[in-house]
């Protein structure tokens, strides 16, 4: 009980993550609704804190990025790419134009640094799964020509357990 | 080679044995060394493009999504581990109290008042500022400035490095508790023996808008907890976080029309059971339950 504070605290740490990950998982909806997602998506997590569901922070986390993971499916799916800005980049629509599932895969694992385990927790599928969609995207965007439009950004990286370098 | 392997090695999924292997393989193997590259081109692309989303300072809503989900979650004794101020406890002073303690949601909704009680009276603030200050005579902050946990770490603070912390140590603690009573209109010194605390007198102090208690305890070790009371019926709380002193840690709850800190220098677990123990025997005094 004593390190239930501690546990919230990780909570607000990970916010900034949240909204990483909800802006490029809502890559088609805007910064108001992808913040408008993690809000709720924070509060619902807070819900089950209090309702004592989630013992320690690394729990915490992954429900976040559950509960995130859901809300955005939903929303998503329920209006697919209402009104996407056509001046976006060439990553932006490669993003917006992979199925839901094969984005939430790549972005769990390449953007937060889960692992293949914690982003099958996430997803409610088995890892195999994981494996393959991670693969679709990968394929899916591997024609575009990507390049780090800046300096090597891991350095920066914050909060990562998973922290990889890229060469 | 399975291209799932080449995946993993990009992910950092694969044992460090298995790593070399996979990379020998890539040195023999220029196809594959290029579909590895590219992946991790993608990978810094898509980092380099969303990084400064978590740089940025979140928007003022999950700001105040993060406070008050702290506010909501920070009473530290939890109602359903200790029941403070139930109706079928055998003292209680202020009956208001134990009426508005209805429920979580009733908590809740008596939080978001106090939330907007505070937004209009900063906004009066703003205006009437030089009044409030010049008029201070007996004229009381319309909404708590500091909280009971600052409070509490001042009083500590100032009392609990001297020689004798104490105005009445604990061979007169009775005398005490007449003082306290008459003061502050409530008066108890739990019995923390059995978390390893001893009790060693308490004094008057100076409290956040009334006479308040500061009751010292020390541990085998010399290390001295105090308990900080003060009378607090309709008080909606402080809105601020409350941050003690560096190395001490504080637990704040609210019972029977008092509220209470516990402060001290001990580890927040041990300053968490001590703080429910304290609870449990102000509620049910002498009741050896654990």
């Amino acid at each position: 009980m004593g390190q239930k504070e501690d546990v919230f605290l990780h909570l607000e740490a990970a916010t900034p993550a949240l909204r990483r990950y909800a802006r490029a998982l809502g890559v088609s909806m805007g910064t108001a609704a992808a913040d408008d997602l993690v809000q709720t998506a924070i509060g619902r997590v807070a819900a089950r804190l209090r309702a004592k569901e989630l013992r320690d922070a690394e729990a915490v986390r992954l429900a976040a990025y559950q509960l995130l993971t859901a809300l955005a499916r939903e929303k998503l799916c329920g209006h697919p790419e209402a009104g996407f800005p056509p001046r976006r980049s060439a990553l932006a629509r490669g993003l917006a134009d992979l199925p839901f599932e094969e984005r939430a895969a790549l972005l769990l694992v390449v953007l937060e640094g889960l692992s293949y385990d914690a982003t099958a927790q996430v997803v409610h599928t088995p890892r195999e799964a994981v494996v393959m969609r991670l693969m679709r995207a990968r394929a899916a965007l591997a024609p575009l020509d990507l390049r780090p439009s800046s300096a090597p950004h891991d350095g920066v990286r914050r909060g990562g357990a998973h922290l990889r370098v890229v060469k | 080679m399975d291209e799932s392997e080449l995946h993993a090695l990009v992910d950092g999924e694969l044992s460090a044995q298995r790593r070399r292997e996979v990379e020998d393989h890539l040195l023999a193997h220029k196809e594959d060394a290029a579909l590895v590259e590219n992946w991790r081109r993608q990978n810094a692309a898509l980092r380099a493009a969303f990084e400064p989303v978590a740089q940025e300072t979140p928007p003022l809503s999950l700001r105040n999504a993060a406070a008050r989900n702290a506010a909501a979650l920070t009473p530290p004794i939890e109602s359903g581990a200790i029941h403070w101020g139930r109706p079928s406890s055998s003292f209680r002073p202020a009956r208001r109290f134990d009426e508005a303690k209805g429920g979580r949601d009733r908590r809740a909704l008596i939080a978001a008042a106090a939330l907007l009680l505070f937004t209009m009276l900063a906004g009066a603030a703003l205006f009437l500022a030089p009044k409030v200050v010049s008029g201070r005579g007996g004229v009381r902050p319309p909404a708590l400035s500091q909280s009971y946990v600052e409070r509490a770490d001042i009083a500590y603070a100032t009392f609990a490095g001297d020689l004798r912390p104490a105005e009445f140590d604990a061979a007169r603690k009775t005398e005490l508790l007449a003082a306290l009573l008459a003061r502050i209109g409530f008066a108890y010194a739990p019995d923390l023996s059995s978390v390893g605390l001893r009790f060693m007198g308490g004094r008057l102090t100076p409290g956040l808008l009334r006479p308040a208690a500061l009751l010292f305890y020390e541990t085998a070790a010399g290390e001295r907890v105090a308990l900080y009371f003060e009378r607090a019926e309709a008080e909606p709380a402080a809105l601020t976080a409350p941050k003690p002193e560096q190395g001490l840690t504080a637990v704040e709850w609210r019972g029977a029309g008092v509220a209470f800190v516990l402060i001290g220098p001990l580890s927040p677990d041990k300053m968490q059971t001590s703080a429910e123990r304290a609870a449990y025997e102000i509620v049910a005094p002498g009741v050896s339950g654990q």
